[in-house]
């Protein structure tokens, strides 16, 4: 395998069952190659199984059948009691809703992913204000995330995603639930993370996040497009 | 930090579980105290039964505590001859104050206030309890008239009696020698009386033995002239009264054994000629006995404050349950960013072990509270019921939040093994 490709997914297929006679295909034999400083978009139709890809690339999910690489690693059937370790270190999730710990601060949500990395707490503390930083709340750290707007919400989730240094960062849908002023805001960050050298794979249904990226994934009825 | 954030969320739920766990430690810690108490007193006790060989009449019930007569000297004084005997001292013992009908019976902790006999003429030495230490003034000897007394810590405070004072025990008058040093046990609620002075309060309250003394007092006027003149049958009647011998009278003995002899031995020894004249316990047999009767005592009381925890133990699993299921977008997120199952396990389980520690904190300071007030009230008749010990505090808080780990197992191992696909759809 090359060194600098970071995912590499053959064949992936998943079924949900739901009910005893209605099985729902979500992923038919889906192919995808991450290389090491992408900035892609993952874009299709509302069912077309960008979520449930997603879901099995960041580890949250198993597939049915196929192959799926992590910087070299086949992870395809990890257990979720070893797959964490993957999740924390290699992995870095943005997702639509924000998804912060509504009792911790910015800062603490961001000091938490460095705790479940392994980071010292020292060290943890220091990172996490140096990404408060590079995200612009520097002046927010101490603010509950009911106290933030969403663009600012979003940023604090980007520097939680960064605290590990992960190998690629999965965003959902990151500006779904912004305005087109954050959104972009947003969007400008993502770039200049990836002009830093991040990989970012991004699900999403808004065209102008897709043409922001260099590289677009379609997907269709659970097949590549 | 986090921990307490979460407890936070829910105020009003926190605060109902924590009374329900601190109902059931204040249960325990008030149960655990009256349990250490009466253990002390029983462990007094058994010191001082384990150290010597007792002797009681036969037909004595020791379960039920019910004396059987009294016991014939000339039995007493053969026990004494026996191989590896030291000393056997005879010993009487009264209820303090006369039983007054009119008046309900008090249910007590503990030994009732009883006189005791005190023989300094006995070479007995309880090999467990040698010396009594004393407060204030003396332990009545050879030196000591017969009126004067020592009296037992509770006895003092009870009575509000003071080394000199003169004072009235059953119609008669004594002077306090001395006041012994607290002993938490039996000699606590003692007046100690020099033997003789006891045999006869024992005559006086026992009507059957008075109406034998008055005879014999009779019977003693009469000369051996007179005697002479009587018919067979009355002279018969008279010798018989005069056989009365106040020295005979002792409800119980204690035996003590020469150096380096088996106790067990001796008792074999003494039951071998005297099994159907007295009962003989052995000190291992009555160290058997009170360990059962404690045990008992102990699974009782332990046993009802223990259902009181259950009970606080399924208020925190019901607590526990509820916030996970409530939190279980949040679990998704911590997992989807890296958490491990155990990582959230431990998260919940220590988060029931904190509100159940703050339940045991407030119940036993609710406990401990009480008992104080309850020992400050009785401590004015030297009658404490609890014993508050730092070590059985620190036991409680441990225990509690031990509880809680227990209950919060559950609820966070079903935490730990949540799907994060699933937690994640609740996003």
């Amino acid at each position: 395998m090359e060194q600098d490709v970071v995912v590499s997914a053959k064949g992936l297929t998943k079924s949900y069952r739901m009910s005893k006679t209605n099985i729902v295909k979500a992923l038919c034999g889906v192919n995808i190659e991450v290389r090491k400083g992408d900035f892609s978009a993952i874009i299709g139709p509302s069912g077309c199984g960008k979520s449930t890809l997603m879901h099995i690339l960041g580890l949250l999910d198993c597939p049915d059948s196929g192959e799926l690489f992590i910087d070299g690693e086949d992870v395809t059937n990890l257990k979720d009691r070893n797959a964490y370790k993957i999740r924390a270190q290699k992995i870095g999730f943005i997702f639509q809703g924000f998804n912060l710990i509504p009792t911790l601060t910015a800062l603490e949500n961001v000091v938490l992913a460095g705790k479940y990395g392994g980071m010292k707490s020292k060290a943890r503390k220091d990172k996490a204000i140096e990404l408060m930083k590079l995200v612009g709340l520097e002046d927010r750290m101490n603010h509950k995330p009911s106290e933030l707007s969403g663009g600012q919400q979003q940023r604090v989730a980007i520097a939680r995603a960064l605290m590990n240094d992960p190998s690629l960062i999965l965003a959902d849908e990151p500006t779904g639930e912004l305005d087109t002023k954050t959104s972009l805001e947003i969007i400008n960050i993502l770039k200049k993370l990836n002009k830093e050298g991040k990989t970012f794979l991004i699900v999403t249904h808004n065209m102008e996040v897709a043409e922001a990226c260099k590289k677009t994934i379609r997907l269709r009825d659970g097949n590549n497009a | 930090m986090e921990i307490f954030r979460n407890m936070w969320r829910r105020k009003f739920r926190t605060f109902l579980t924590i009374i329900g766990i601190s109902v059931g430690i204040f249960a325990f810690t008030v149960m655990g105290s009256l349990a250490l108490k009466l253990n002390k007193m029983i462990d007094g006790g058994k010191k001082y039964i384990t150290g010597q060989i007792s002797i009681a009449p036969k037909g004595t019930n020791f379960s039920t505590g019910q004396m059987s007569g009294t016991l014939p000297i000339d039995t007493l004084n053969k026990i004494a001859q026996v191989e590896g005997v030291e000393a056997v001292e005879p010993s009487v013992s009264l209820a303090l104050d006369e039983p007054n009908p009119d008046e309900p019976v008090s249910m007590g902790m503990g030994v009732p206030p009883t006189i005791y006999t005190i023989d300094p003429n006995s070479n007995f030495k309880n090999r467990n309890w040698e010396t009594l230490e004393m407060k204030e003034g003396e332990l009545i000897g050879v030196d000591n008239s017969d009126d004067e007394i020592t009296i037992g810590h509770t006895i003092a405070l009870d009575k509000k009696w003071k080394v000199g004072d003169e004072v009235k025990i059953r119609g008669r008058e004594f002077k306090v020698a001395g006041i012994l040093e607290k002993t938490m046990t039996g000699p606590d609620s003692y007046v100690f009386i020099k033997l003789p002075i006891v045999r006869e309060m024992y005559i006086e309250a026992n009507p059957f033995l008075k109406s034998l003394k008055e005879k014999a007092d009779e019977a003693a006027k009469v000369s051996d002239t007179e005697l002479s003149k009587l018919s067979p049958e009355a002279r018969e009647q008279i010798v018989q009264a005069k056989s009365f011998n106040v020295n005979d009278i002792s409800d119980s003995a204690s035996v003590s054994w020469k150096d380096g002899e088996d106790p067990e031995k001796v008792v074999e020894r003494i039951k071998e000629k005297f099994k159907n004249d007295v009962v003989v316990l052995s000190p291992k047999k009555m160290g058997e006995e009170i360990d059962k009767a404690s045990a008992m005592f102990n699974a009782v009381i332990l046993g009802s404050a223990m259902l009181a925890l259950i009970v606080g133990l399924f208020s925190i699993i019901n607590t526990m349950i509820m916030s996970i299921s409530e939190r279980t977008k949040e679990i998704g997120i911590k997992k989807a960013i890296g958490a491990s199952g155990w990582s959230i396990a431990l998260e919940y389980t220590v988060e029931a072990g904190v509100i159940s520690m703050l339940g045991g904190l407030v119940g036993m300071g609710l406990g401990v509270l009480m008992a104080t007030l309850v020992n400050n009230k009785m401590a004015e008749k030297g009658a404490e019921i609890f014993l508050i010990e730092s070590g059985f505090l620190i036991q409680v808080i441990a225990f509690s939040f031990i509880i809680g780990i227990v209950a919060g197992v559950i609820p966070a191992m079903r935490a730990s093994k949540m799907k994060v696909v699933e937690a994640i759809r609740e996003l």
